[in-house]
Formats: structure tokens, C-alpha cells, sequence
């Protein structure tokens, strides 16, 4: 019987690979257009430029009363005129996502990418997101596996596919259970107990009462940027991947480290906001800087408050001079 | 853990690889433990529910066994009222609630609820129904009651057919579970094409039919009558082939471990009338109802009263099995109605107007209320034109004719005795269709199988 089996078995294998080259020669394209669009659009910018910009939704935001409605991505590219630059943006996506894009890049390769470093995807807030699971399913036929078990593995939800629930649940453990061990000093030793003290009466207006306003954002900017990035932080993993490989296929790589409301962060929360904000920067340089073919663009603090398009949350949105002032900031990396 | 999941495409695997490795005597222990670990990759605690159905219906045999006569019988109403309490409580309880309530609103008054807050265990219906035929058939002399716990329990935890049946009596699935079993190659290859046809139809068919039927559903008065149309016949394969492939892959899991289970479809669309729909439909609980509620509640050989109300408590009973919604209920009933019309109207009754029937009656099974049901069935006879979403109707089509194609072989004879007939380079021929179409096309909205919820 082990006989029969093995050959059976032998059969199976054959008919999967012939079974694979079918799938990919007709339907694998548009499975991509249905399920990883992101991809194609890679595909398609990698002809026609030089350069492409991955990113959120910092690159697509404008301010409605904006009179230039470019993104940062084309004011580079205007600043540049040698240069050809393509984005490549879908909002709330983050190195893990960026990863799967630049890693299914096809040869040739292009001369440099420019990624954003967004300093708030390292934090709980956004890692425990509930915009994660439809992220993951966007790359799950991006994985590293022949296409046609790429498919059926998206067919299963074998990817990073946790309910809104779990993922709240698990944000919130980490806000309450993860203590701060920074070399100086802050207000609370975990996000949960510095949420709710600015929770509790932080602002009043002048009548006396909360001014929830003020509260919710000071709350929201805690929750924000609050947080300490470790070593084993999967964001760093998904950056390292990135890095990894445009060492080995010899991509320029230029992270551009996002402007935060640094301003907003000491005005509603304190001093020791930005400190936090600033460790984990420095942690990031630190990092990457020192390779020769990255370059870190440290705009975290270049922005004053009024350059954010939203007044009235934690965004890296811009109004004109915001993107124009981080375009130039690119374009002098480059 | 669900079947069409990637977890359980690791388990199987290794448990039907350490049940040959292990020697006979060990082999239930296996199968206790791994049916307990798919069970709690759910709601863990709920395993203890499991073990209190056992822990009494094991009992109560074994005593019932040694006594007769009214203590006997007063032990066989424990081991029920137990059963139906624990169902009553986990699945009952806020529906009762939400009875009140509606039934003191109407008279303008308010009832205090208490809710509890309690999510019903996966497939309670199911094992509760299981065990309880286990203990009438020891009550009635039919069974001899199991000493050994392991083989009751695994009776009762069984994988492959734990949460959503086949409800099989344990003459069947116990005496199986006790055979000594070698490793088959017959029994591998009809097992892997059970899988293979079960994925096919749960994942491909159903899957891909339920997005459409969902939009529908969820907001009906948006769409015109021929999209109210669609997911109405939609819905009709839908829920049979997520239920026939979850079937399927039953048998497969349990063929692969020597394990025979019963079917529990027999093609029902191709039924005459709706009383033939029901011995092709869910034939487990079908004949569970046929045998412990029906028949000792006198069946047919009664005045045609006393049949009528039979009929329709039985159907009830069965809606309200399925789920503690009064749309349930009501979809029991139609069929209770359906089958009392039969005998007049014997000369319209065909495969056509029984699948138009059952169809109608699925509306109440699948909205969520009456207001939903109802605008369902008034979209599909009043035009609204001016509704009409887009709707992708290409892939339903597919799936749907695939479902067809199968359902047609099916009709013949079962899948896995068809293929054994044909030559062999037909026959894999089918074999990579089959895995080709599950592979590449399967639904990537996964959904949980429907009868899970019972």
C-alpha cells in the first residue's frame, strides 16, 4: 500500500505544479485585480518611474482649502526634475503591508524607494487597529508561495485574521499591562493610567465644566504616541525586511520618518509626550541611519500645528506647505 | 475549529496518522482528546457542558439498565429533562426573554428582562439530540447501555460529526467507534474524495453563493425582483450545499479514522413533494423526529385530527430546533401545512413545485425577522425597478451550475462509489477539476457553516 501511496502522492505533486502554471497563466492576474489591486498598480508605476513613494493616506490628504492639491510624492517628483517618482498609497497601510508590495516588485528593480516611516504604526493604536484584518487580506496573495496556495489560503483567512473584538481586547491589555521603561521621567507608568487622568478633568472651560473637546484629543494623543518600541516590535521586523532586501537587490531606500504634531502633543498632553516621541525617533535613526543605502529623512518635528490638516486628531495629513515643506526634505535626500 | 480552516488541514492529518500508529486499546483515548481539543478551539468552557451531558446520560443508562418499570422510566425523564434543561437554558432562555417582553408590549407594559449574556455552544442541538437517542433506545431495551465512558464519550464528542451531525444513534457510531480498525487504503481514498467534494461544495458553492444572498437579505427593499428572486433560489443551494459539504466532510474525516457515518442528504431538490424533501433532507434529524416524537405520538395510524396536529407539532418542534426565533418556528410549520396539503393536492405535486415550496419556506429560515421575510416575499411579487443595486451575478451562476453538475452525479450514486466505477485517468481527471476549482475559486469571504448555530 505504501507503494500505491507514494505514487498517488507523486501524481498529486505533479498535477499541483501543472495545476499552479495554469492558475497563474490564466487567472492569476485577476484574482490580483479583485483581491490585491496594490500590486498591479506597483507593476504599472515600476515602468514608468525612477523612484516610487510608498505610503498612507499622508500622501493622498489634502486640506480642501488647499489652491495646490499635489501630494508630497508629486512635489517631490516637481523638485526633481530628473528624477521620475511614482506613489503607490492606500490609507492606514503600514511597513507590513509595504513589505509584500516592494518584496513582489518585478526586475527590473527600480533605481530608489522612498517609504514612509510613520512613527504611530508602532504603537498599539494602530497595530491592533481594526483596519487589519482587510490589510492582511489585501497581501495574502502576495505571500511566498506558488499563487495557487496563495489563493487557497486566502480562501481559508490563513492570514493575520483576528475580529475587531480580539483586536480591542488586545490593545487595550497592552495599553493597561505594558509599563514604560524609558531613562527619564513620565507622568504614568502605563498608557491606561495616563488616559484616564487626562480623562478626568484635564481642561475645563471657563465655566467650570470638562471641556471634552480638549480631553478627547489630549486622550487620543496619549493613546497615539504614548508607547516605547521595542526590539521585538513586528513593525521593525516589517522594516528590517524592507531594508534586507534593497541591500540584496541593491534599491536605494529612503525612509521618510513623518511630521507628527508635536506642537498639539505638548499643548494638550505635556512636555513628556514629546520626549516619548523623540526617544522612539532616535531609536529609529539609530537604526536605519547608519546603512549606506539608507537614508532617514527626520521630519518629525519639522511641522508646526497649523500645518496638520486636521486640526482636531492625530494624522500625518498636510495642508500645501506641510507636503511641500516634507517634499523638499525628500528631495534634498535624494 | 472549523473545517475550512487551515488549522484543521494540519489536524486531521495528524490524528488519523496517530490513530494507525497507536495500538486499538489507546486509539479511543486519541479520539477523546482530539475531539475535546476541536471542540475547545471555540468557546473552551463549553467542553464542560459536553462532559455534564455525558457524565448524565452515561449514568442513567447504566442504572436504567438494572431497573425496570416506573423507576426506569422516572430515570429516562432525568436523563431527557436534563438534556432539554441545558438546551432550554443556553438556547431558550433569551428567546423566551424576548417573547415576554414582545408579549407585555403589547399590552402597553414592561417586562424585566434578565439577560445573562450567554452565547450558545457550537452544535448543543446537536449533541443534546444525539445522546438523548442514545438513552430512549437503552429505555426501550433496543440498546445495551456502554460501560466504558471513553467509547460513550467519544459517541457523544465525535469530530468529524460533533457540531453539526449527522445525529447518529449510537448502534451505528458507537459500534464503529469500537471496531478495530487497520489501515485501508479503500477507506483513505474514499475518504480523501468525501473531503475533496465536501470542500468543493461548502467553499466553492456555498461560499460563493452567500454574498450575494447576504446583500439581498440585509437590505431587500433595495434590490428589484429578479435580485429578491436570485437570492431566493440562491439561498436554496446555499444553505444545502454548506450543509451537504459540511455532511461530506464529515463522512471523509470519519472514513479516513475506518469510521462509516450515515448520509444525511440524498439529492432533496429532485424530491416530488415535499414529504420525499424530508426523507432526503437532513435525514438524521429527520428520523430522529420520526422516531421519538412522531411515531409515539400515535404517527398516521390516528383520526386525520389528531394526524394534522401531530404533523404540525412535529414540524414546530423541528423549526424551534433549529433556532429559538419565531421565524423558525413558522418555517417548521409551513412544512407541517405543506405536508397536510399534500394528500388533496397529490396531482401538483412535483420536483418543480416542491423546490418552488421549500424555497418559500426558507425565507423564514434565513431572514432575520418577520418584517425582513415579509419584504422578501413582497419584493419578489411587486416590481420595484427602481431599486437595483449592482450585484455580481457571474460567480453565483458558476456556482450554482456547479452545484448541478454534482447534484446530478450525485443523484446516480454517492460520489465516492461513482468514481470507483470509472476508469482511473477519468477518474483523476475528476480529481484535479475538483481540486483545481477548490484551489483557485473558492469563496474568500470564509463563512462559518449555517447549522452551526443550532
Amino acid at each position: 500500500m505504501g507503494k500505491k501511496l507514494l505514487l498517488r502522492f507523486l501524481v498529486l505533486a505533479i498535477g499541483l505544479v501543472v495545476m499552479n502554471m495554469v492558475y497563474q497563466f490564466f487567472f492569476f492576474e485577476n484574482d490580483l485585480k479583485q483581491y490585491s489591486p496594490e500590486i498591479l498598480e506597483v507593476w504599472k508605476q515600476q515602468q514608468k518611474n525612477d523612484v516610487l513613494y510608498f505610503a498612507e493616506s499622508s500622501n493622498m490628504n489634502v486640506r480642501d482649502t488647499d489652491l495646490v492639491k499635489k501630494s508630497i510624492s508629486e512635489l517631490t517628483d516637481d523638485l526633481l526634475p530628473k528624477l521620475r517618482i511614482g506613489a503607490v498609497n492606500k490609507p492606514a497601510t503600514h511597513a507590513g503591508i509595504y513589505k509584500h508590495w516592494i518584496k513582489n516588485m518585478r526586475a527590473p528593480y527600480p533605481k530608489g524607494i522612498v517609504v514612509t516611516l510613520n512613527l504611530r504604526s508602532f504603537g498599539a493604536d494602530w497595530r491592533h487597529s481594526d483596519l487589519e484584518s482587510a490589510l492582511q487580506a489585501s497581501v495574502a496573495m502576495l505571500k511566498p508561495y506558488p499563487a495557487l496556495i496563495n489563493r487557497f489560503l486566502l480562501a481559508l483567512n490563513a492570514f493575520d485574521n483576528k475580529t475587531a473584538e480580539i483586536r480591542a481586547q488586545e490593545m487595550l491589555r497592552e495599553w493597561e499591562e505594558t509599563q514604560f521603561h524609558f531613562p527619564f521621567k513620565v507622568p504614568y507608568p502605563t498608557v491606561r493610567l495616563w488616559d484616564n487622568a487626562m480623562a478626568n478633568g484635564s481642561f475645563t472651560k471657563p465655566d467650570g465644566t470638562w471641556d471634552m473637546d480638549k480631553i478627547t484629543l489630549a486622550c487620543h494623543y496619549v493613546k497615539s504616541y504614548a508607547f516605547q518600541i521595542e526590539r521585538n516590535n513586528p513593525r521593525l521586523k516589517d522594516f528590517d525586511e524592507i531594508v534586507r532586501f534593497c541591500q540584496e537587490h541593491h534599491i536605494r531606500l529612503v525612509f521618510n520618518l513623518l511630521a507628527e504634531n508635536t506642537e498639539y502633543a505638548q499643548q494638550y498632553v505635556g512636555k513628556e509626550l514629546v520626549q516619548i516621541m523623540r526617544y522612539n525617533r532616535n531609536l529609529l535613526v539609530k537604526r536605519y541611519q547608519n546603512k549606506p543605502w539608507i537614508k532617514v529623512v527626520d521630519n518629525l518635528e519639522l511641522l508646526n500645528g497649523l500645518d496638520f490638516s486636521d486640526q482636531n486628531w492625530t494624522t500625518e495629513h498636510y495642508g500645501y506647505e506641510g507636503r511641500l515643506k516634507i517634499a523638499k526634505q525628500l528631495a534634498k535626500a535624494f | 475549529m472549523l473545517f475550512n480552516s487551515l488549522d484543521y488541514l494540519f489536524f486531521l492529518p495528524l490524528v488519523v496518522a496517530l490513530y494507525y500508529l497507536l495500538p486499538h486499546r489507546l486509539r479511543w483515548m486519541l479520539i477523546f482528546v482530539s475531539s475535546c481539543f476541536f471542540y475547545m478551539a471555540f468557546i473552551p468552557k463549553y467542553i464542560l457542558v459536553l462532559f455534564a451531558i455525558i457524565g448524565i446520560d452515561y449514568t442513567a443508562a447504566i442504572w436504567m439498565e438494572k431497573l425496570s418499570g416506573q423507576p426506569r422510566k422516572r430515570l429516562l425523564m432525568v436523563s431527557l429533562f436534563a438534556n432539554i434543561g441545558i438546551l432550554a437554558f443556553f438556547k431558550y432562555f433569551g428567546f423566551a426573554n424576548q417573547t415576554l417582553i414582545d408579549f407585555f408590549a403589547l399590552f402597553g407594559k414592561e417586562f424585566k428582562a434578565y439577560d445573562l449574556g450567554i452565547i450558545l455552544p457550537i452544535g448543543l442541538s446537536f449533541h443534546t439530540f444525539q445522546s438523548m437517542s442514545y438513552t430512549i433506545e437503552v429505555y426501550r431495551g433496543h440498546q445495551k447501555a456502554e460501560k466504558h465512558l471513553g467509547y460513550f464519550a467519544n459517541y457523544v464528542l465525535f469530530f468529524p460529526q460533533m457540531v453539526a451531525g449527522p445525529i447518529e444513534r449510537y448502534a451505528t457510531l458507537g459500534e464503529e467507534l469500537r471496531k478495530k480498525q487497520t489501515l485501508n487504503y479503500q477507506n483513505l481514498s474514499a475518504g480523501f474524495r468525501l473531503l475533496l467534494l465536501g470542500f468543493v461544495v461548502k467553499m466553492v458553492v456555498a461560499d460563493q453563493l452567500a454574498p450575494f444572498v447576504n446583500q439581498v437579505y440585509a437590505a431587500p427593499t433595495e434590490y428589484n425582483q429578479l435580485q429578491i428572486f436570485l437570492a431566493l433560489v440562491f439561498f436554496s443551494f446555499q444553505i444545502y450545499a454548506d450543509f451537504f459539504g459540511y455532511s461530506l466532510i464529515a463522512q471523509g474525516s470519519a472514513r479516513l479514522l475506518g469510521v462509516h457515518i450515515m448520509d444525511n442528504f440524498k439529492t432533496p431538490y429532485f424530491s416530488a413533494s415535499v414529504s420525499e424533501f424530508w426523507r432526503r433532507w437532513h435525514i438524521s434529524l429527520s428520523t430522529w423526529f420520526r422516531d421519538y416524537v412522531y411515531i409515539p405520538l400515535g404517527g398516521n395510524r390516528t383520526s386525520i385530527g389528531r394526524w394534522a396536529l401531530n404533523t404540525l407539532l412535529v414540524f414546530g418542534i423541528s423549526g424551534l430546533w433549529h433556532g429559538a426565533n419565531w421565524t423558525f418556528i413558522v418555517w417548521g410549520l409551513l412544512h407541517g401545512v405543506f405536508l397536510l396539503l399534500e394528500k388533496p393536492f397529490k396531482r401538483y405535486a412535483n420536483v418543480l413545485s416542491t423546490f418552488v415550496l421549500v424555497s418559500l419556506a426558507w425565507v423564514f429560515f434565513r431572514a432575520p425577522d418577520f418584517q425582513s421575510a415579509l419584504q422578501i416575499l413582497k419584493g419578489i411579487v411587486i416590481s420595484n425597478p427602481s431599486a437595483a443595486h449592482w450585484l455580481d451575478y457571474w460567480t453565483p451562476f458558476c456556482a450554482l451550475g456547479l452545484m448541478i453538475i454534482l447534484d446530478f452525479s450525485y443523484s446516480k450514486l454517492r460520489f465516492d462509489q461513482l468514481l470507483e466505477g470509472i476508469s482511473a485517468i477519468w477518474r483523476w481527471s475528476i480529481y484535479f477539476a475538483l481540486l483545481f476549482i477548490l484551489l483557485s475559486m473558492s469563496g474568500t469571504q470564509k463563512f462559518t457553516f449555517i447549522y452551526f448555530q443550532f
